[in-house]
């Protein structure tokens, strides 16, 4: 396994200045206890100056990818968590995770630079709060944002001004709701989440469900042993994936998390649930090299060199979890990571690039847009999920590698036959139990053969961490055919 | 209530926490830092009761204007919450009416002087065995969306006094409940003490006006990035004319309170935080105003481009629904705007921000000739029909309500403690 010590933090620092490939940022963690290495003038643990001796800072050094690609692309590291112990309240059941603060970026609008931004954490305590959502009987993660609320009370007495979290994706997380959170001090905070009915479209097992907002809280400690499991807990990828195309793989949610609050100790669980010696450096080296290979627009050699179908049946496993209600065996500790169902689940005739060689296998083999893929298929009339005797075109644009959804767009489809159009509906956001996430609309008399064109309106207006900001952002249309038998 | 520690604050700074601490003790010390007790200018009001009109409301004739011919509300604002000792009766009128005339004799109906209403919550009406006229449209307040579960002002009237010198609304609030001798030379004869009950801490105070927000970075959650002309928290103007309804419009025009208005009052926590050091200003601009104000740059940095409108055409109006889909995002002004019957707006609004609790917030207070009006405008705001998630769903990520209320502002002759269905006077 990794051992976060084995790499040496100054040596990165000396590659950087070197290479220049690096963009240094942030305040910088030691390893001894007296935080020699640390520049005092970025401390921003010390900063609070309420002299209770910090041994560790607020959050790990940030090392940056400079110019990543407009890609989903590898980071430079793991992020080191706490979990906490789920709970349930109504439908509703969540699970809330605490990090160090760090960047994410917000969009409200299209994808221009003036409508994304950048969030820095401001300097001192604080914590990333984030938490899964999702429905409690059939485990779906619920990746819309329809307006959750968090009050943070100590004592009693509220800290700062309630907030409505980001719905944000990440890859080691998924889809979450999340925000940087300060601190004022070291202690027992409270925390009320809120989360609000759902009004998307509910399709299956979730029709009548999720109709009532409910209030779950819970509690953490915020101290110097939360910092230094936070903060000790980063694991650094070898430096040559950083930047590369590919993604982090999912983070193991099912460990007990909530009483171990030594770091070493948790990166140990994590190993014991992974099927294969995934926190090794090369390891993983290898996982993004796999997923590489499926993405025809990189120019890796060295296809079927690897044991790809390993990598894929690792993440299978986290989604055996999700798709049977795993949490419920795991004395309620599970937490179901937000992926989408596999393509071969999906059940329909498919949508296919009509340029492609061969139809897509895998997420990472589907056509892309802004590095989206882009699942879609017709299913027959009578579909459960259409109206009347209609078929039903389904889409659902996930994140390449991890099959997360991609939630809170506008897509519009335009099906043509022999150049003319013959119907071009708005698709709707629609949570299915089944099927989970996807955009749909329900349509008469499309046919084999017809092209399909999907036109993204406005892209995923969903936050994301490091590793996601410059995807799905320009996403252009794609052209499909629908699939001849 | 504990006052302000002077040393630390500048003098506007300290005036204006001494509004929001109240009481005789910050009347002293806010006349103290004010000017001398004897010699202030005020300039005093009338004792011809028909010389005000009869409106309550009719305060926009008597305030300045700014530059772009808006009205300009006073600076400082208390909402001063009241339950009634006993069931009314005509000698509680009859001091009720002494004590509002006091404050009329005492100070200029102004922005110097001092501007108020007395509005009645359903509950005072509902102490009487008659109903409210169908003219009249004041249900109880309620919850408004799923997102929110306020608490609800369940009092029978308030008091909302206005005036640019905070030691007047402060002296004015203290003159009523008999805790000064005289307001601006002029005798106190008639207390509501003998009437009412003040409820401390329903009790809510605020500021509005150009700079007041950015002087406010001392409270925790006002970040330092606010503009320093803003006049509002959220760092945009507001209030323009031809976004605000006329009185005429909020007027009820017939029954036997033709001549009053209705009042809602919300409360609710605003987080600044995040809307000022996460959002970037382009993004601000779209949500506040609509994207085509971000894009086409119609702002400026805190609405100084935007002379007596919000700038928001039909075609912006219109295209709300639209730009939820295409754009992502839609404008708070742009959503409510979709409320305007003939291209006229509904609401006019007098809100004020606040540091009570010691967060920033906003005491959202609007008039409308019936509360029907004022929920058919929060409907359009809150905008369940668009196509848009929350986060980029106008300004509701940011606002958090935490109570309601609605009330019936009289006409002047009907202001102290009507029946629900007077005699046509």
């Amino acid at each position: 396994m990794q051992n976060p010590d084995t790499i040496d933090r100054r040596a990165f620092v000396r590659l950087g200045a070197a290479t220049g490939t690096l963009a240094l940022a942030g305040c910088f963690g030691t390893e001894d206890e007296n935080g020699t290495d640390a520049d005092p003038d970025d401390d921003s643990g010390d900063e609070a100056g309420d002299g209770t001796g910090d041994d560790v800072t607020a959050a790990p050094e940030l090392i940056e990818v400079e110019d990543p690609p407009e890609a989903v692309y590898v980071p430079t590291h793991r992020e080191a968590m706490r979990m906490l112990e789920p709970i349930h309240e109504g439908d509703f059941a969540l699970a809330p995770m605490l990090s160090y603060p760090h960047p994410f970026w917000v969009i409200a609008g299209g994808g221009d630079d003036d409508e994304v931004e950048r969030v820095d954490p401001e300097d001192g305590r604080g914590v990333h709060m984030m938490f899964t959502l999702w429905d409690a009987e059939t485990g779906i993660v619920l990746p819309v944002d329809e307006g959750a609320q968090l009050r943070v009370l100590r004592d009693g007495e509220p800290v700062g001004s309630p907030r409505s979290p980001w719905a944000m994706i990440s890859q080691e997380m998924g889809f979450h709701f999340g925000d940087n959170v300060p601190l004022p001090e070291d202690g027992t905070y409270t925390v009320e989440v809120t989360v609000p009915s759902i009004s998307t479209r509910k399709t299956g097992d979730l029709e009548g469900r999720l109709e009532q907002s409910e209030t779950m809280t819970f509690e953490f400690v915020y101290d110097d042993e939360f910092r230094h499991e936070v903060v000790e807990g980063v694991e650094y990828l070898d430096e040559e994936l950083w930047g590369q195309r590919g993604a982090l793989e999912p983070m193991e949610h099912g460990h007990d998390g909530h009483d171990d609050h030594g770091g070493d100790d948790d990166h140990g669980d994590h190993d014991g649930h992974d099927d294969h010696d995934g926190h090794d450096d090369h390891d993983d080296h290898d996982d993004h090299d796999d997923h590489d290979d499926h993405d025809d627009h990189d120019d890796h050699d060295g296809h079927d060199d690897h044991d790809d179908h390993d990598d894929h049946d690792d993440h299978d496993d986290h989604d055996d979890h999700d798709d049977h209600d795993g949490h419920d065996d795991h004395g309620g500790h599970h937490v179901p990571y937000s992926a989408l169902p596999r393509i071969e689940a999906y059940p329909g005739t498919r949508l296919v690039d009509p340029n492609a060689d061969e139809v897509a296998v895998e997420t990472s083999d589907l056509p892309r847009s802004g590095d989206a893929a882009v699942f879609a298929t017709l299913l027959e009339s009578g579909s459960r999920l259409a109206d009347g005797d209609e078929g039903y075109l389904l889409v659902s644009p996930r994140t390449p590698y991890n099959r997360v959804p991609l939630a809170d767009m506008s897509i519009v489809a335009t099906v043509e036959r022999d150049g003319e159009v013959v119907a071009e509906p708005a698709l709707e956001q629609t949570l299915d139990d089944e099927y989970d996430l996807h955009y749909g609309a329900s349509v008469e008399g499309v046919q084999p053969g017809d092209s399909v064109t999907i036109a993204f309106e406005s892209p995923a207006q969903v936050a994301r961490h490091m590793g996601y900001e410059t995807a799905f952002l320009e996403m252009p249309p794609v052209e499909l055919v629908v699939e001849e038998p | 209530m504990t006052l302000p520690d002077r040393s630390s604050l500048s003098r506007r700074e300290y005036a204006r926490a001494l509004v929001a601490a109240g009481g005789v003790a910050a009347l002293s010390a806010c006349l103290g830092v004010d000017g001398n007790d004897g010699e202030r200018d005020v300039p005093p009001g009338t004792s011809d009761p028909d010389a005000l009109p009869e409106r309550q409301h009719a305060w926009n004739e008597a305030l300045e204007t700014d530059a772009d011919g808006n009205v300009r509300l006073p600076e400082h604002h208390v909402l001063v919450p009241l339950s009634l000792r006993d069931d009314p009766d005509e000698v509680a009128s009859e001091t009720t009416e002494d004590a509002l005339r006091t404050l009329e004799r005492a100070y200029e109906w102004s922005n110097d002087g001092l501007v108020f209403t007395v509005g009645y919550a359903p509950a005072y009406f509902d102490r009487f065995d008659e109903s409210m006229p169908p003219s009249v449209d004041l249900p109880d307040p309620e919850a408004l969306t799923d997102r929110e579960s306020p608490e609800f002002d369940e009092f029978d009237a308030v008091i909302h006094l206005a005036s640019d010198r905070p030691d007047v609304v402060l002296e004015a609030e203290e003159g009523l409940f008999g805790e000064r001798e005289t307001l601006n030379g002029v005798d106190v004869e008639a207390t509501l003490a003998d009437v009412f009950e003040r409820i401390d801490d329903r009790r809510r105070t605020g500021f509005v006006g150009p700079g007041l927000p950015a002087e406010r970075t001392d409270v925790s959650g006002v970040p330092e990035s606010i503009p320093e002309e803003a006049p509002f928290f959220m760092g945009f103007r507001s209030g323009f004319r031809e976004s605000q309804a006329t009185e005429d419009r909020v007027t009820i025009d017939e029954g036997p309170f033709a001549g009053g208005t209705t009042q809602h009052v919300s409360s609710m926590d605003l987080q600044l935080e995040v809307w000022f050091e996460q959002d970037n200003h382009y993004q601000r601009v779209s949500k506040m105003f609509s994207p085509e104000h971000a894009e086409d740059d119609l702002v400026g940095e805190h609405g100084e481009r935007l002379g007596a409108t919000s700038g928001l055409t039909d075609e912006r109006i219109e295209a709300t629904s639209a730009d939820a889909r295409e754009r992502g995002v839609v404008g708070h002004a742009q959503k409510a705007a979709r409320a305007r019957e003939d291209g006229d707006p509904l609401l006019l609004r007098r809100d004020f921000n606040t540091v009570d609790g010691d967060r920033p917030g906003l005491h959202f207070l609007s008039l409308q000739r019936g509360i029907d009006e004022f929920v058919r405008v929060r409907e359009a705001m809150t905008g369940a029909d668009l196509d848009v998630p929350f986060a980029n769903n106008g300004i509701r990520h940011y606002i958090f309500v935490n109570r309601r209320g609605n009330f019936l502002i009289p006409p002047r002759p009907l202001r102290s403690l009507p029946s629900p269905d007077p005699d046509p006077t």
